[in-house]
């Protein structure tokens, strides 16, 4: 077990570094022009070349990289006299866009996106394997007929208009609630639920869908297993044979999926935070990448893959949890 | 941002100046009775995540300028608090008057008046209106600002006063130099209308003492009415009152609301939506913008005419000739009459977007304005004179027939690399086509397009403009665009047999200290440009805005082309 | 048959239909037979004759939203089919247990397999305490002939090689000390080598534990070695029902003739040729008119037309308690059966 993790851990470090380089090269195929962006129609080259050389896209790529890996550990220094500052380690660079050094950054827009996750994920699995559950054993009825429809739809459906419509009616139109404005839980936390609760629930109804399509099936296909029929068998309780039995059988392909939602999640969940105006790291990304921020997007890229990577592990250690078939003696 | 929508990154660093005649919808705010209350909240609703700058030397965008003046910054001279033609009059801010000029127009000087400090209490003084404006020179730190401190300042080789040596900061303070309460600029060139551009931001003060350099941006110190209580890029800013502010140190700003709210990063859609249904806090809330399919919704229906407003902002849109390749008249005649503006509209939004220009200097600039004689066939309604174009070009054909073969075999057009432009120009191709001149697009990379046209060594025969004045003189518009020390000629008209002539007008314009003669001179040059077709005039663009039914005071200030934001009140 | 005793499970008038797209599957068919202490009985037929669906309705194990169930099973008095869930679960694992085909996958992969026989044993004893449920697992897995049984208790199923399960599976099954055990072809998926063992494992806990077994499976050996009753079914019927005696000697329906004919030892007639049957079972969606074996049926011409349009009863044929569902004369049955002359 100890091997295990710490044969993950090292593979993790190696593929962070992969992914920051992959980031880097990428960056530097991009046709847009950092440095231009922020000029419009001054853009003289030779404001274009000073922007460049403030924004320190002026360096061989290897040589922003070496910094960039070096602030990791050692933090970075900016400016210089009365107008100096430095991002401490761990540094990820800083954002001349916001005006800020992205470990703080992220450290302000990841909780968002981390208490957006987590509320919706939970709400979604209820959702999705409640309703999912519920059509496998009224299998043929009109509880299974309406939660396949339900799976259906809800995968179909774009998450931005729904989100919009949903907007639209429960705030603008009708006013149940007010418009949500993003607060700390730990500040106001009344204000962080009424902010909080509609994003919740469109990304948990949209991702319940398949989630009750997968269990739907998968505790089908448990029940028809030998096994289950010999806990019946037994004469174990019906309560008894769904728990430990079908469910546990079923839920072993849901505990991969939904670890790689969670964790693709809190790399962002961009379109929701777009639709609810929630100041999250997904949101801060894609803004990244309009603004050719490279910081903030090697920072937020490697977040993701941090939680990526991490999923990956958790969800390896409890399918051997789950699982003792695949369990690493 | 709002243009951005229609014709793609025209740049951030464009400050309007001229006054936004309302057109369409009228604006009925500042009229009914009694002076506004004060106190309440205002919202502003933006998809913006962050101004784009706070820091009063790098902000270079009307909207902001607009929004920082009122609010927080203080300039020596300011445009007057009012609606309509009035609100591009300047006036006395921080100084006593609008400023003194000596040595024929070489040497401005201002007398600051009494009681105006900064938010921590502090008199502001001269140094620090010096130190402020010393910022600009600081370029590898305080970018995207204006430079005419630079251009104008009579200093050599001074980096800015972090990496200033004694002997840079001693001749800065020589060019830049304080008296007691009386500031003086030396200039290098006679700069008549020097107290226009000293109401631009970057002539603000700054306290050295606490001064961030590239932080600043995010916790400027204010000299207004309001102060920053917090700023959430992609969040909100939330401005309240800075109670160290002084009214009567300040001939201007009324500050009615007790705060004002920025609330950044929200869906175009879902402004629309909360602007039109009006309800709770959104009643005391503005938009900047208005998504084109919810025009014609709050245009038609008579139930927003008390808050809405279709309006000229500061843009004008035109398309560069390069004089170089083109320098035959004709040839540029028969560009023009081939062009079908009519469906370049179409394609851009139809008539919100605005009103065919007639030149370069917008109505709204009405002393500098005249309506200019256009080229003759040209057609009121956009449509295209293809007739009128045929016979243009086969009179090139024999009076210079090098440059009418390089219109049929192929005139680059560079253009950015957008879907939007992309359709643009289809309609160039089609129309200029029929009169056998050939189009050959070539897309550029959208962030890479200003440096590409820009660079001397870019071989092209067309390419777009837009612009805005700096201020409210055409001083910012006929010299910047068409004299060869320009920051945005792309006419590459040096060499045309005209252009010298232009040039001597141009500076007698410049140097006219008669607010009046010198507006003549600059309407006689729009029409001497218009005549050449150096550039082809497009569209003096128009904008729209819509307002919450208890915000008070929302006329559009002319010389930003944006709501007076310090001035909004809750009714 | 002689039995006089009450029969420890009744079937009666069995009948088990499922709903699918394509039609209604009969899949048992009017079947009544009863079963009594401490025999073993082997239920004998193709794939598809409704052996396991029969055998599933003893545990009301089938699933109930597709399956019809007719008719009474009776255990201990208890009609299984319309009694109570609780009362059901009563008779499950305590009454009647039951052994699966496939031991690789009859066993929860993801407990160990000390948690599934002691889950078998605490829900018949609720009160009991955790060192007397250690205990009674242990000395079940003895019983069964499991090796090292403490080091095993804690591992998984998929630690265990194939005839290792089928004796936890068998553990499960006997740790109530059932009265009926349903042996669904317990050996089919084994290797040959470990399939005696099982059987003989099952015979000398049979001789302990004192139950009924009831043995399905398709392998005549196997009913020769350990039957004292067969029970024939043929597409959802019981087509003959004799002690294994008689039916190996004198089996008195066609199919059976057939059946035994696939087997060398038994079925070879004199002149040493194999009888085999023709053709392959039919749908159990649109069952033949009359008797369901007549297509494939040699015989079937023998009885003018009523092998084509009456469904034949079972009947008893001879004096050796065999009982027969065949339109063809006893005479004829009984001689063709002994041998003389099959084909």
């Amino acid at each position: 077990m100890f091997l295990f993790v710490v044969r993950r851990l090292f593979f993790a470090v190696v593929l962070l570094l992969a992914v920051s380089v992959f980031t880097y090269l990428l960056f530097a195929l991009l046709p847009t022009d950092p440095a231009a962006l922020s000029c419009g129609i001054h853009c003289k080259p030779e404001t274009v070349l000073a922007n460049r050389i403030r924004l320190g896209y002026d360096k061989p790529i290897l040589e922003q990289y070496w910094h960039f890996l070096r602030g990791i550990f050692v933090g970075r220094d900016y400016g210089f006299g009365q107008t100096a500052f430095s991002c401490p380690a761990p540094s990820l660079g800083y954002s001349f866009n916001q005006h800020a050094c992205v470990t703080a950054l992220i450290g302000e827009t990841f909780p968002v996106t981390a208490f957006l996750a987590i509320g919706a994920f939970v709400l979604w699995m209820i959702i999705g394997i409640g309703v999912g559950a519920i059509a496998a054993l009224n299998k043929g009825k009109w509880q299974d007929r309406f939660a396949t429809g339900f799976a259906a739809v809800g995968v179909s459906l774009p998450t931005f208009y729904i989100g919009l419509l949903v907007l639209f009616s429960v705030v603008i139109w009708f006013q149940i609630l007010p418009f949500p404005s993003y607060e700390s839980p730990l500040d106001n936390f009344s204000a962080f639920i009424t902010a909080m609760i509609l994003p919740w629930l469109v990304l948990a109804v949209l991702s319940a869908a398949s989630y009750t399509r997968l269990t739907r099936n998968g505790m089908l296909e448990a029940m028809n297993e030998d096994f289950v029929r010999l806990g019946v068998a037994k004469g174990l309780r019906l309560r008894v044979i769904l728990s430990r039995y079908v469910m546990r059988q079923a839920l072993i392909p849901i505990v991969t999926i939904a670890g790689l939602d969670f964790a693709g999640l809190l790399g962002g969940a961009i379109i929701t935070e777009s639709v609810f105006s929630l100041p999250g790291m997904g949101r801060m990304s894609i803004r990244a990448v309009v603004d050719s921020d490279l910081p903030v997007l090697v920072g937020t890229t490697m977040v993701a893959a941090v939680f990526i990577v991490l999923a990956n592990v958790i969800v390896d250690i409890t399918y051997g949890f789950l699982d003792p078939r695949v369990r690493v003696s | 941002m709002k243009r951005k929508s229609i014709f793609g990154a025209i740049g951030l660093g464009l400050v309007a100046s001229i006054i936004a005649a309302s057109c369409g919808g009228s604006s009925s705010s500042s009229s009914s009775g009694g002076a506004p209350k004060k106190g309440g909240t205002v919202h502003i609703l933006t998809m913006g995540e962050q101004i784009a700058h706070l820091d009063p030397q790098r902000n270079y965008t009307g909207t902001d300028l607009a929004f920082a003046a009122s609010t927080m910054q203080r300039t020596l001279t300011s445009y007057k608090y009012a609606e309509g033609d009035a609100g591009s009059e300047i006036t006395a801010d921080l100084a006593t008057d609008t400023g003194t000029v000596t040595n024929e127009g070489k040497t401005w000087a201002f007398t600051l008046g009494d009681g105006a400090t900064f938010e921590d209490g502090s008199a502001i003084t001269c140094a620090d209106v010096a130190y402020g404006v010393s910022r600009t020179f600081a370029t590898d730190i305080i970018t995207d600002g204006p430079t005419y401190a630079i251009s104008y300042i009579d200093v050599a080789d001074y980096p800015g006063p972090y990496k200033a040596t004694a002997e840079q900061q001693a001749a800065f303070d020589k060019a830049v130099n304080c008296v007691d309460k009386t500031i003086t600029f030396n200039l290098k060139v006679p700069v008549a209308d020097f107290n226009y551009t000293t109401t631009l931001t970057s002539f603000s003060p700054v306290p050295k003492a606490l001064d961030t350099g590239e932080k600043y941006d995010m916790k400027p110190v204010s000299s207004g009415p309001y102060k920053i209580e917090s700023y959430e890029i992609g969040k909100s800013l939330v401005l309240v009152r800075n109670d160290k502010w002084d009214q009567a140190s300040d001939p201007i700003r009324h500050a009615y609301a007790d705060s004002i709210v920025y609330d950044f990063g929200l869906d175009p859609s879902v402004i629309d939506e909360r602007m039109i249904k009006d309800a709770g806090d959104d009643q005391f809330a503005v938009s900047e913008s208005i998504q084109p399919e919810n025009l014609p919704t709050i245009f038609d229906n008579d139930a927003y005419k008390n808050r809405r407003v279709d309006y000229y902002d500061p843009f004008v849109s035109y398309t560069n000739l390069s004089v170089k390749n083109l320098s035959c008249l004709d040839v540029r005649k028969a560009l023009y009459l081939a062009l079908d503006r009519d469906a370049l509209r179409k394609a851009g939004g139809g008539p919100y977007t605005g009103d065919y220009a007639d030149g370069f200097i917008k109505p709204a600039l009405a002393l500098d304005y005249a309506k200019s004689k256009m080229l003759d066939g040209l057609k009121e309604d956009g449509t295209a004179n293809v007739e009128a174009a045929q016979a243009a070009m086969d009179a090139a054909k024999v009076s210079c027939p090098d440059v009418a073969k390089h219109a049929a075999d192929g005139l680059v057009y560079y253009y950015p690399d957008t879907p939007v432009w992309a359709k643009a120009i289809a309609i160039w191709i089609e129309s200029e086509a029929k009169v056998g001149i050939t189009i050959k697009g070539s897309p550029v990379e959208a962030s890479k397009y200003w440096p590409t046209v820009m660079n001397p060594d870019t071989n092209y025969d067309i390419v777009r403009g837009g612009w805005a004045p700096d201020w409210a003189n055409a001083s910012t518009v006929i010299p910047e665009l068409f004299s060869t020390s320009g920051g945005f000629n792309l006419t590459r008209n040096a060499d045309d047999p005209d252009y010298a002539a232009f040039e001597a007008a141009v500076t007698a314009a410049k140097g006219d200290l008669d607010r009046v003669s010198q507006g003549k001179k600059w309407q006689e040059l729009n029409q001497y440009v218009v005549d050449r077709l150096w550039a082809l005039p497009g569209t003096f663009l128009k904008a729209q805005s819509i307002w919450g039914s208890k915000v008070g005071n929302t006329y559009q200030w002319g010389p930003y082309g944006s709501f007076n934001f310090g001035e909004l009140s809750i009714k | 048959m002689s039995n006089t005793a009450a029969p420890v499970l009744s079937v009666q008038n069995l009948r088990v239909s499922f709903d699918t797209q394509d039609g209604t599957v009969r899949a048992v068919d009017d079947i009544s037979f009863d079963v009594y202490a401490g025999e073993t009985i082997c239920i004998v037929g193709e794939s598809g004759s409704g052996k396991s669906v029969m055998a599933g309705s003893i545990m009301r194990l089938n699933n109930s939203s597709t399956a019809t169930t007719e008719g009474k099973i009776l255990v201990n008095g208890i009609d299984v089919l319309t009694a109570s869930e609780e009362e059901v679960r009563g008779i499950r694992g305590s009454e009647v247990a039951m052994i699966f085909q496939d031991p690789m996958s009859a066993l929860n992969p993801y407990f160990t397999i000390g948690k599934q026989i002691a889950e078998a044993y605490v829900v018949h004893h609720p009160g009991a305490s955790k060192r007397e449920v250690h205990d009674v697992v242990l000395a079940m897995m003895i019983k069964v002939g499991i090796p090292s049984p403490e080091k095993r208790i804690d591992e998984y199923p998929h630690q265990f090689s194939g005839g290792m399960r089928q004796r936890i599976v068998i553990a499960i099954a006997l740790v109530n000390n059932p009265k009926i055990l349903i042996a669904d072809e317990p050996t089919t998926a084994l290797d040959v080598t470990v399939q005696a063992q099982i059987l003989d494992l099952m015979m000398s806990l049979q001789k302990e534990f004192g139950m009924t077994i009831i043995l399905i499976t398709h392998d005549l050996g196997v009913v020769a070695e350990v039957a004292q009753d067969v029970i024939v079914m043929y597409a959802g019927h019981i087509v003959e029902q004799s002690h294994v005696d008689a039916l190996f000697h004198s089996p008195t329906h066609p199919y059976s003739w057939g059946l035994l004919g696939s087997v060398a030892s038994y079925g070879a007639n004199k002149r040493g040729d194999l009888y085999t049957i023709s053709g392959s079972p039919p749908s159990l969606i649109s069952l033949p008119a009359g008797c369901a074996f007549h297509p494939r049926c040699v015989h079937s011409k023998g009885s003018g037309n009523a092998c084509m349009t009456v469904q034949p009863k079972l009947r008893d044929v001879g004096t050796d308690g065999s009982r027969s569902a065949c339109h063809l004369t006893d005479d004829v049955l009984i001689s063709i059966g002994r041998g003389s002359d099959r084909s």
